[in-house]
């Protein structure tokens, strides 16, 4: 029978799950080898198979996360690209939009253009907003551009021509010219990644996907040698910022797509989790050592956004704010997040206020209970003298942990500035935590326009267990479940996508003058162009569905809202236009139906439709941890002060209701279940928590 | 058992101890979550170029009696002038405020600071009592008036610059004055927009009510309210704390504008700042009296903005709220271009806003001279507005602010290309002003050699060229910095000065005055030049390297790189010829 692989590679490890057919759950953490990852990864491979339980012929495909674009630009290692655009804009690549993510800041530097400016060249040519030819492209310009173009011995080529969304006629023959020169240097048309308006926007995307892509398509080469030198010739799926997975081949060409590919990783997973207990309504989160990350899954679907910033950091309004980064607009999901995690640091500012990150301790020093030389308190340390954290080592019995540390770090930091008791200070950390880690999840919700107290947490990462409880009851939220392999969960969550592929095309007009043949008609073109790419997946005829959607807003307004576009009809301008009220007002709690709607973009997904489901019905952990593992005193906060509290694994948690305080220690995590909750073990292995 | 406690009678009883001293964490996050929320609110749905791309609006919250809790992360120009339309609603209905009560005002001399920004204020009541007000602001595209677009610089009086509506109730008690929105509607040349903005500040109060009720929910409104007061008093003693590790002393800048664009004569300006034990004055003392054009800035805005120069020095983590105003005090005198007497006219205040600014912060670099970048030309000095009919009959009115780039640092070069920290805005993408306009854009570039030289370079000026696709339609241009260039710092030079012009359809070049307004037809092309930045340091210790790179990157000229800087640049690829420079160098310096 054939086991599915997730593989999801971290900063210091590389988290792989292996999921069998009959449900059972197996997994390895391995350290990651940033010099080449692929090394790490058949490693984890290799060890597992070693351990006897696995045989390769068992290995029927394998799921993949990277952050080998993300790295390439954060450590400014991609390729040297040359960037052709239309004549007096060369400089818009630069110029950006201007913006900044922080306010009031003189020492901010914005990031290093990925195109230095002798590499950025024009051609002269105008095509107008409609598609019009104003002025034909001037070959023989054009010409001695790529002639300098090839001289400046560049890895990649990026065109962007003005309006090119409209028409990508000319940037086509920039391409033959190219051709007629090199054949095998790659070329990225902004007509054909992004037709889609907004020069700047569409000239990043295009200047990314030609920066990455070399590097893509090095990585993932050596990762299929490394998998063929082992005799594992499965397909290599690549999950992409969407939610959506796609075969290693098209990631390499359009790397644009997997950039936030963890991330997204562990909120498929949670979609997939809330649609089997019955379509939930989830808020998914996601708590690492440096980050907290929060996503909204409405009765069993995520929400997408249309673009993201790469290398921009963390930042709080970074809704509003923007700038910070690399800008790519191409479709992820809707993740919020804050820089506040296990290894946040802890210290008080000058006007005697307590903060919480977003400097991290990081993998070294790490907290100061590790005992590897950090000596300012952490996030971490304070849950470690709550009595949250097991004190004497790392849940699973890895790294010993020293408590008298973090009570030091915590005593001389907080404690005593402050005139607190040690875990009046410790509390306050975890609650001030909370209050950081909050602002994640009201951005998906709130902000959004959801009340949180409708949803569910699903808690996940190394910490989100930990944190989950008390940051629920902040939200006013009652409903908390820890999925199996909390810690590791992003790799499981790779093992759902299905195959899926985003188009985009702008088709700008007033909706009272539709015309629907001409509407057809551009869908039909982004059809035959998804389903050519599905051929290539392998999937037949019958094998394709194609979902569409349409960008809509009023006539004149910031951002555009995407609704469906029926698949059964129903698509008239009336009924488009009822839609779209109804979406805004669902967003914005207002609609204006005597004003003007326009439609922006055409958007079609293409998906592969699998012959039988990949996800079994049911998932276990395979093995049983060892029942009852004692007790240990902890901190609930001053109105119920220490508790002396149970220890067990899940396993011991049956399918009726076991009252708090408990906590569930495990392999990669620690579950807190408070006093006044209750907890149990539901399908899927997961732990449902109800506050009371 | 006790243990059974429910998780909010826990969270409850915590928050009513005497002294929680991590609530006021919590309600800190809570209050600028809420203000960011409804910041929110208004970019995803409001109509106006000006709102969308360059983020000018704000929100804000206050306690009931009218001190600003926290502010939205928005336009920081708007910082300290939020909490005058507050109190001048209080001032014209305290008493008469009731549940469901909206007020509006755009009257700059009674809670606004020029007519294109409206204002609402709403009140909010829990359990009867009236718990505080939540606020939003934004600029209109238009606010009727002689010109479009509503920031003329040579009105001489504010009755031509537009609808003036003084603080008034806009819903009575949950009902809209309808009569007040007609008025609106009929007097702005894009009703559809300005209404549609409208809504979109009204949308954004009703967030932060909404949301400032459940907050005061967990905490019962009396805890709440002492804990905003708490966080008023921390951020209070938060900035004494880092004005207190600045030197002491008094400092002055001089700095101009060239013209209110009636009186051709330069405007003085002058600020003089004294830093205090744990306080700080900025003091406009001398500066010009109030002039006939359109730029006199009233003194929320002067006060905004001294405000917010001085949080560019201080702990960025610092909260927006009435607790960071206490410790400094700004002295603007009466019937100055920096606290005008009505009925001066006010609509292009921006400009005058970014002098002060500029001379601020020329006074704050004698103080830190580690911290401070030499001139930008980085906050929107240049408005363009055109306005006019087009093809099919119907009227536009197209609105954009420019900017280019940031003075050289103290250790860095100026960002080519950035907004400055007092603004947030963004440009117009030039598919989207195609797409929406009757114009064509044909340029949008840098312009080489219009840093100022310096060991540590000025940004360079950007141009920006527009075709006109329209006939008979009007153009208005307030630009500046041409008589008076950015500053230079520590040696630094100058950046370029700006420049305007436009080429008609017939070929013919009309150079403009910086200030004008014309009549503009199919096929003309309209260019703007932007100013560049000032440079830092001595040119002749800049480092041949990053000069021979910016000769490379096209940013710098070989012969800009020799006169500027003395270093010789020749040769393909390009090199330094590193006896010239050094023989250039030295004669250069003996020179100066």
């Amino acid at each position: 029978m054939a086991t599915r692989i997730g593989i999801d590679i971290g900063g210091t490890f590389t988290d792989l799950v292996f999921l069998r057919p009959d449900g059972r759950v197996e997994r390895a953490k391995v350290l990651s080898t940033p010099e080449d990852y692929s090394l790490g990864i058949a490693t984890g491979i290799e060890s597992t198979l070693a351990g006897g339980s696995l045989r390769i012929e068992d290995v029927a495909q394998i799921m993949h996360g990277t952050t080998v674009a993300t790295n390439a630009i954060l450590e400014g290692k991609g390729a040297r690209v040359a960037l052709i655009t239309t004549e007096g804009f060369r400089d818009v690549l630069e110029i950006r939009r201007l913006r900044m993510p922080v306010l009031y800041d003189i020492r901010w530097r914005k990031p290093r253009t990925l195109v230095p400016r002798h590499l950025r060249f024009e051609v002269a040519e105008r095509i107008d907003h409609e598609g019009r030819v104003e002025r034909p492209l001037d070959e023989a310009g054009a010409r001695t551009v790529v002639e300098r173009v090839l001289a400046g011995k560049v890895d990649a080529i990026a065109v962007c021509l003005l309006n090119a969304y409209a028409n990508g006629a000319h940037e086509q023959l920039v391409r033959e010219l190219v051709r007629a020169r090199d054949a095998a240097i790659p070329v990225t048309l902004s007509s054909e990644l992004l037709p889609e308006i907004r020069e700047y926007e569409r000239t990043s995307t295009t200047v990314v996907n030609a920066y990455v892509l070399p590097v893509v398509r090095h990585y993932l080469g050596r990762l299929e040698a490394q998998l063929r030198a082992r005799k594992i010739s499965r397909p290599l799926t690549i999950m992409q910022s969407s939610g959506g997975a796609m075969g290693a081949a098209a990631a390499a060409e359009r790397p644009i797509h997997i950039i936030e590919s963890g991330p997204a990783a562990g909120v498929v997973g949670a979609a997939e989790l809330a649609r089997r207990l019955g379509n939930l309504s989830l808020l998914s989160f996601d708590m690492g050592g440096t980050t907290a990350k929060a996503a909204l899954v409405d009765q069993g679907q995520y929400l997408r956004v249309g673009s993201l910033e790469v290398g921009g950091g963390i930042n709080i309004s970074g809704r509003l704010l923007s700038g910070g980064g690399y800008h790519v607009r191409a479709p992820a999901i809707d993740i919020a997040e804050v820089g506040a995690g296990g290894g946040s640091l802890v210290r008080i500012d000058a006007g005697g206020g307590l903060k919480v990150g977003p400097e991290s301790a990081g993998a070294v020093p790490g907290p100061a209970c590790y005992d590897q030389g950090g000596t300012q308190p952490t996030v971490t340390d304070a849950n470690v003298v709550l009595g949250f954290i097991n004190p004497v080592a790392l849940a699973g019995g890895g790294l010993p942990l020293r408590r008298e540390l973090a009570v030091k770090a915590l005593e001389e930091a907080v404690a005593k500035p402050m005139a607190l008791t040690l875990e009046e200070a410790a509390w306050g950390v975890h609650r001030v935590a909370n209050a950081a880690m909050a602002r994640a999840l009201r951005a998906v919700s709130t902000e959004r326009g959801r009340d949180p107290r409708d949803f569910a947490i699903l808690a996940f990462g190394g910490n989100g267990p930990v944190h989950a409880a008390t940051l629920a009851r902040l939200l006013e939220i009652g409903r908390i479940l820890v999925p199996p392999v909390p810690g590791l969960f992003s790799a499981l969550g790779m093992l759902f996508p299905a195959v899926e592929r985003h188009y985009v095309r702008t088709f700008k007009r007033d909706l009272a003058a539709l015309d629907g043949t001409a509407l057809e008609q551009a869908y039909r073109a982004m059809e035959e162009e998804g389903g050519a790419a599905l051929a290539e997946e392998g999937f037949a005829p019958g094998m394709r569905s194609f979902e569409r959607q349409v960008d809509l807003r009023y006539i004149g307004a910031n951002s555009e809202l995407t609704v469906a576009h029926g698949a059964d009809g129903g698509n008239d301008a009336r009924s488009l236009r009822e839609r779209f009220g109804a979406a805004h007002e669902h967003q914005y709690g207002y609609r204006s139906d005597e004003e003007a709607v326009e439609i922006m973009n055409l958007r079609v997904i293409a998906r592969g439709v699998a012959t039988e489901s990949h996800v079994p019905e049911r998932l276990t952990l395979g093995a049983e941890a060892p029942a009852g593992m004692g007790a240990r005193q902890v901190y609930f906060g001053p109105a119920v002060g220490w508790v002396k509290t149970p220890i067990c694994a899940r396993g011991d948690l049956g399918e009726t209701w076991r009252q708090g305080p408990l906590l569930v220690e495990e392999f990669d995590s620690t579950t807190v279940i408070p006093p006044g909750a209750r907890a149990r073990r539901i399908a899927w292995d997961t732990i449902e928590i109800e506050l009371g | 058992m006790q243990a059974q406690a429910s998780g909010e009678a826990v969270l409850r009883k915590e928050m009513l101890q005497t002294r929680d001293p991590f609530a006021l964490e919590l309600i800190k996050n809570a209050l600028v979550t809420l203000a960011d929320e409804m910041a929110l609110t208004v970019s995803r749905t409001a109509r106006s170029f000006v709102v969308k791309e360059a983020l000018d609006f704000s929100t804000a919250l206050f306690l009931a009696d009218g001190e600003l809790i926290a502010q939205g992360t928005c336009l920081p120009f708007h910082l300290g002038a939020m909490p005058f339309a507050v109190r001048s609603v209080l001032n014209t209905f305290g008493g008469r405020i009731r549940p469901g009560d909206l007020f509006v005002t755009n009257d700059p001399y009674d809670g606004s600071t020029h007519l294109p920004d409206v204002v609402l204020v709403r009140p909010i009541y829990r359990e009867g009592a009236l718990l505080g007000f939540s606020s939003a602001l934004a600029h209109m595209t238009d606010i009727g008036g002689r010109i479009p677009g509503g920031n003329a610089s040579d009105s001489t009086e504010v009755y031509q610059e537009g609808l003036r509506i003084p603080p008034s109730r806009l819903w009575h008690q949950g009902v809209p004055d309808e009569n007040l929105f007609r008025i609106i509607e009929r007097n702005v040349r894009v009703p559809d927009k300005v209404i549609g903005d409208i809504r979109s500040l009204i949308a954004a109060c009703m967030v932060g009510e909404r949301e400032m009720i459940k907050l005061a929910d967990r905490y019962g409104s009396g805890p709440f309210r002492q804990y905003c007061i708490d966080l008023l008093d921390y951020t209070e003693r938060f900035t004494r704390a880092e004005i207190a590790k600045l030197p002491k002393g008094t400092w002055r800048f001089v700095d101009h504008l060239d013209g209110d664009g009636i009186d051709p004569r330069p405007i003085p300006f002058v600020a003089t700042v004294t830093i205090g034990a744990d306080d700080l004055t900025i003091d406009f003392t001398g500066t010009s009296p109030q002039v006939r054009g359109a730029i006199n800035c009233v003194f929320p805005f002067t006060l905004s903005t001294a405000l917010a120069c001085v949080r560019s020095i201080v702990d960025l983590s610092i909260p927006n709220n009435a607790g960071y105003f206490r410790p400094i005090k700004v002295i603007a005198p009466e019937g100055t271009i920096v606290n005008p007497r009505p009925p001066a006219a006010v609509a292009a205040r921006g400009i005058t806003g970014i002098r002060i600014a500029d001379t601020v912060f020329g006074a704050l670099a004698q103080a830190v001279p580690h911290l401070i970048p030499a001139c930008g030309s980085n906050l929107p000095e240049v408005g363009v507005s055109f306005g006019g009919t087009d093809a099919h009959g119907k009227s536009f009115v197209y609105l954009e602010f420019l900017l280019s780039s940031w003075g050289g640092g103290p250790d860095r070069d100026g960002m080519d290309a950035c907004t400055g920290t007092l603004v947030n805005y963004s440009n117009t993408p030039a598919e989207m002003i195609e797409a929406d306009q009757p114009l064509a854009v044909e340029r949008y570039a840098f312009v080489p050699d219009t840093g100022g030289a310096g060991r540590f370079r000025g940004g360079l000026a950007i141009e920006r060229h527009l075709r006109f696709k329209a006939d008979d339609a009007v153009l208005q241009i307030r630009s500046d910095r041409r008589d008076h260039r950015t500053y230079g710092l520590a040696g630094g030079g100058q950046g370029a000065a700006s420049d305007v012009s436009i080429r008609r359809a017939d070929g013919k070049v009309d150079h403009l005055p910086a200030k004008f307004l014309t009549r503009v037809n199919k096929g003309d092309v309209f260019a703007v030049r932007m100013a560049g930045g000032g440079g830092f340091g001595d040119p002749l210790e800049r480092d041949p390297d990053a000069v021979l790179a910016d000769v490379v990157e096209g940013k710098i000229t070989a012969a800009h790189a020799r006169e500027g800087y003395g270093v010789v640049v020749g040769g393909s690829p390009p090199g330094i010829d590193a006896a010239a420079t050094q023989g250039l160098r030295t004669r250069m310096r003996r020179r100066s």
